[in-house]
């Protein structure tokens, strides 16, 4: 409890004290696609500590980010999982499109959300939390066996206000691989750089590379049982550091605050960005004069 | 072959296939697009940062890492994305305000983004700096830029 006070004291500071370009958030989409032709390269993890009953899981995943267009941006993963006194299982992986349908800024820009994931029952990246909590105490041999051929779907909601962000995303999921019910989760998502004006000096501690935020997200049941009984849910705080013009660092400790939920998922994260990706693709095709 | 690897060479075979694709999907061509236009209420907004100076040297370095890879390090556009000279007098004679819309709105279509998450102020500074470019260009010179010129019509500092 006291952690928890401390984490959201931090937190509150941070983004009180506000005034960097890189969202901050691991699980809320906010409006802001990938630049076309641009590819983003990351890697992450998100790492629990367990609950009653369960052992300690580290997460890692592959993230292939590609600009297609200035309104569609494209996402392939690929996820593992390491469970302590287990094992380490490749966890299977997913393919994001997101579509943003009006072109200028609005005072709420939609984007719409479409995946498809091809993993098992021992992922635990948890990019999105819905439906019930998973249960626990199961061997990863047993929850490797169980296919999970499933279509997500989100409606992103975003607003810049000044120089905040606000996103809010509602998600439905539905397994393809059996009979379940649509499952639903949502994600809320605050943040805003640490400084608004840009020195002309070279910097790389300095505030204007920061950006802080807060993110609220968890499970609503299915279509069998809508609310809140034996979800999860988790407020994260989070910042984000440009490290250089085209790589960032993430991190994001999210405390679990019902009794299903893990005490603690910690988030981390590295991005690199090859801007202009496409074109040099495409110049390697081109037929020289 | 069994199903497994059948599925797993499918998925392969897919995702080879799928990105040559998707990088065609980009705009090859850029032409001016006369529908971007700034409102007339945006477009009066006047820069409200007093120095100018500092202003500019913040806004060149957001330039270099926002907008460089499109408009050329010496904002003079490149050869790829057809990004437009920003030394033009048909850029240069818009308002302060049109400058700050276009880059907050972007014009997603032709593939220049919406830098709506750069926070408002660093906008404005990167309007400053282009203000710079006014002064240090000359729009006279008819001659071709370096970084617009095809690869072949280059300087060759070699030669």
């Amino acid at each position: 409890m006291r952690i928890t006070l401390y984490l959201l004291a931090i937190c509150i500071l941070l983004v009180a004290t506000a005034a960097a370009q890189e969202s901050p958030y691991f699980v809320t989409y906010d409006h802001h696609l990938e630049e076309a032709g641009n590819l983003e390269i990351g890697i992450s993890s998100t790492t629990g500590v367990p609950r009653t009953g369960e052992r300690a899981f580290f997460a890692p995943y592959l993230e292939l980010e590609y600009g297609a267009k200035g309104w569609w941006t494209t996402e392939f993963y690929l996820e593992g999982q390491s469970t302590r006194g287990d094992s380490t299982i490749f966890t299977g992986w997913r393919w994001e499109n997101r579509f943003r349908p009006l072109a200028r800024e609005h005072p709420i820009n939609p984007v719409l959300y479409v995946e498809y994931e091809n993993v098992n029952e021992a992922t635990r990246i948890q990019k999105e939390i819905v439906g019930n909590a998973p249960p626990v105490g199961v061997p990863n041999s047993e929850l490797q066996q169980e296919h999970a051929h499933e279509v997500e779907a989100k409606l992103i909601l975003s607003s810049n206000i000044r120089d905040w962000n606000v996103s809010e995303n509602f998600i439905v999921e539905k397994n393809l691989s059996g009979n379940e019910p649509f499952e639903f989760g949502y994600s809320l998502g605050v943040s805003r750089p640490l400084a608004t004006m840009v020195s002309g000096k070279p910097c790389r501690l300095c505030r204007e590379n920061f950006a802080a935020g807060v993110e609220l997200y968890g499970g609503l049941g299915s279509s069998k049982g809508f609310g809140l009984h034996q979800t999860a849910h988790y407020f994260a705080p989070g910042i984000s550091w440009q490290l250089s013009d085209n790589s960032w660092l993430r991190l994001s400790p999210g405390i679990g605050f019902t009794g299903d939920s893990n005490p603690l998922l910690l988030r981390f994260g590295y991005t690199y960005e090859i801007r202009g990706f496409g074109n040099k693709v495409k110049s390697l095709f081109r037929k020289k004069p | 072959m069994n199903f497994k690897t059948a599925r797993i060479m499918a998925v392969n075979l897919f995702l080879i296939l799928a990105l040559p694709l998707l990088i065609s999907a980009q705009e090859s061509q850029h032409q001016p697009d006369p529908t971007w236009q700034a409102p007339a209420e945006e477009a009066a907004k006047t820069n409200p940062l007093p120095d100018k100076t500092e202003a500019a040297a913040g806004g060149r370095k957001l330039f270099l890492r926002d907008c460089a890879n499109c408009h050329g390090q010496d904002a003079h556009g490149t050869e790829d994305t057809e990004a437009p000279d920003l030394h033009l007098p048909a850029v240069q004679k818009q308002s302060d305000g049109a400058l700050f819309w276009k880059i907050s709105n972007g014009n997603v279509k032709r593939g220049m983004p919406a830098f709506s998450r750069t926070p408002e102020a660093s906008r404005w500074q990167i309007v400053s700096y282009l203000r710079t470019l006014k002064a240090g260009s000359d729009s006279t010179n008819s001659e071709q830029p370096e970084s617009r010129k095809p690869e072949s019509q280059k300087n060759d500092p070699k030669k």
